[in-house]
């Protein structure tokens, strides 16, 4: 079972870094809000679907949807949010201006989140949602967290092949174009904002899928459980497996979580100090970020080039020798 | 009235801490052209080593204020040499991502060997005093003092002195000061040496003024310390200082006549509308291609 756990997590993850690495490895936008996409969304879940609060706690909504539908209600609002979110960042910031902009941005929902109660009841957070279906599905519950596996691996799946295609689309490839020379596709006469928005808001929805996944999976939420290290892990993911290449992004996820959460398991962690073991994973993390930036910022698995299919110009014509003084391209 | 009066005295004294950690800030992205992440490390790195130290030197203030400079500006050295020099040539956002790294490892080595339990100087704070409207504590004052001081001192040597002269170069262009003859690498590394000291001691203000403190101390206050970089003008260490002063007065009595919990949602509030409209300082003309480079 614990293993059953484990590689869930990785692929609940797993699906969020496919999100992120649109954002990031195709669109070039370093976003430090994305981590609040997951929390909304999975903020969402719980009061969609677990009916009113029974004072002290206190939530808004409260309603006793399904969380079949509770989940798309959730990605729904969080896309919503990602559409104001990014119409007023993507359109002038770049670089560290919009990962300071988002950084600042979730950083006051954040402070918003925990010190107003009557939103998602402050510190305590929201919980109750214990695998919902368990009695309709006729399960034990180790039988459903199994059946929960089966269900994020498929969703995984179902995503990878969504941004694989999409990967290799005129859409993708145009991302990609943006990210290398912004100021040359424009001149193309391409539409630089709508493309990366539209990136923009895919990554939020399977954020948003994510949050909803996590929140069956953890069965409670509050704020600790989205500070800004937890988002550094996954962009140290998307590193080690290669940066734009949907299947390294994976395959990057579930080393590091695996990698990770087994070898730092064995560390030595004495009793009195129960800090030890996490922060001898962070620092693990920073310092694989540090060395993958430095060494390797391709990935293991290497961004695969475009291929041009189009006819080819040189084959059948010879091209005019240049003019003297004139760049050859 | 008297609301709006403390908060102003206040604000004043927030602003001043403040003040010293962005114009370290923005010392640092004038020579290094990077965001650094890790930069409240630096402050956390001061609070700590001052913490160390206050044992050895039988609570002296003094003593501990400049064991805080010392710490913070080894730390300012070390980033420089082991990772700022050697991502040069590569993007900036690359290079911030690394510094984001370095601040992850240096916080969690703090919570290996400190713990991640809160810390607190046995320092007092001193009487109330009234200075003119204004009620401050003696170590409110102190703290005002000493930041202008330093900012006395970052005047003089920007504008008197060789290495002032030379900073100021490589911040324009570092390939063009290297031909010119200055020592371009020696004076990187120097500003990144008194940067880290300004922190560190920064650090220490601020742990002794907030009166608890933990590994995380330097990284929440970063992003205030960004918002006033910004506000001023990133890598104008002038502005900056300006930038601190309106940050400071403005989540203090924006705090005061609502909840101080908020404060710091006004100042990421500031700094997102200041990022979309004045990206380069409200001090400075308005210049649309720099925000895109």
């Amino acid at each position: 079972m614990y293993w059953v756990s484990v590689i869930t997590e990785a692929g609940i993850f797993a699906i969020l870094a496919l999100g992120l690495d649109v954002v990031w490895g195709w669109s070039g936008d370093f976003d430090l809000a994305f981590y609040g996409y997951l929390a909304l969304g999975s903020y969402l879940t719980f009061v969609l679907s677990i009916g009113k609060p029974t004072p002290p706690v206190e939530y808004i909504i409260g309603w006793h949807l399904p969380v079949l539908l509770a989940i798309p209600l959730a990605v729904v609002v969080v896309v919503g949010l990602a559409a104001v979110i990014g119409a007023v960042a993507l359109r002038n910031l770049r670089e560290i201006y919009f990962a300071v902009t988002t950084l600042a941005a979730v950083s006051a929902v954040y402070l918003l989140v925990e010190n107003y109660t009557p939103l998602f009841d402050g510190y305590n957070g929201v919980y109750g949602l214990i695998n919902p279906g368990q009695t309709a599905l006729n399960l034990t519950y180790n039988g459903y967290r199994i059946f929960l596996l089966f269900v994020v691996l498929f969703l995984l799946f179902l995503a990878y092949l969504l941004v694989q295609r999409l990967s290799r689309s005129p859409f993708g490839r145009l991302l990609r174009a943006i990210r290398e020379d912004e100021r040359a596709a424009a001149a193309y006469g391409r539409r630089v904002f709508f493309t990366k928005y539209r990136a923009y808001l895919l990554g939020a929805a399977l954020a948003g899928l994510t949050g909803g996944l996590f929140a069956i999976f953890i069965s409670a939420f509050n704020p600790s459980a989205w500070t800004p290290q937890e988002l550094l892990v996954i962009y140290a993911a998307i590193l080690v497996g290669g940066r734009g290449n949907p299947r390294g992004v994976i395959a990057g996820v579930f080393v590091v979580y695996i990698g990770f959460i087994e070898l730092t398991r064995f560390l030595p962690s004495p009793a009195s100090r129960p800090d030890f073991g996490p922060a001898m994973r962070q620092i693990l993390i920073g310092l694989l970020i540090i060395l993958m930036l430095r060494f390797r910022p391709q990935g293991i698995f290497r961004e695969r080039p475009g291929v041009d299919r189009g006819p080819r110009p040189a084959a059948a014509e010879p091209a005019p020798a240049p003019e003297p003084g004139e760049a050859v391209r | 009235m008297t609301t709006f009066l403390v908060s102003v005295g206040i604000g004043l004294a927030t602003a001043a801490i403040l003040s010293l950690s962005a114009v370290a800030f923005t010392l640092e992205y004038a020579v290094s052209r990077i965001a650094n992440f890790a930069h409240g490390e630096f402050l956390t790195i001061g609070a700590y080593a001052a913490y160390s130290g206050q044992r050895f030197f039988h609570q002296s203030v003094v003593a501990a204020a400049l064991i805080a400079a010392v710490a913070g500006m080894l730390a300012g050295l070390a980033l420089n040499a082991c990772l700022i020099e050697q991502f040069r040539g590569r993007s900036a956002i690359t290079v911030f991502i690394a510094t984001l790294g370095a601040a992850l490892i240096v916080q969690n080595v703090l919570v290996i060997a400190y713990g991640a339990a809160n810390l607190s100087y046995s320092f007092t704070q001193g009487g109330l005093h009234h200075v003119g409207p204004f009620l401050w504590t003696t170590s409110d004052l102190e703290v005002i003092f000493s930041a202008l001081t330093v900012a006395a001192l970052i005047f003089l040597l920007l504008q008197r002195t060789r290495f002032g002269k030379a900073i100021r170069a490589v911040s324009q262009d570092r390939a063009l000061a290297q031909v010119s003859g200055i020592p371009a690498r020696r004076i990187v590394m120097q500003t990144w040496a008194l940067s880290g000291a300004i922190s560190g001691f920064a650090g220490f203000v601020l742990a002794d003024t907030i009166g608890t403190f933990g590994p995380q101390l330097g990284f929440s206050f970063l992003l205030l310390t960004i918002t006033a970089t910004v506000t001023g003008g990133i890598g104008r260490p002038y502005a900056t200082l300006g930038g601190a002063l309106i940050v400071g007065l403005v989540i203090q009595i924006a705090g005061a006549y609502t909840s101080s919990a908020y404060q710091l949602v006004y100042a990421f509030l500031l700094l997102v509308i200041l990022m979309l409209l004045r990206p380069n300082g409200v001090f400075v003309r308005r210049t649309a291609m720099e925000v895109r480079a």
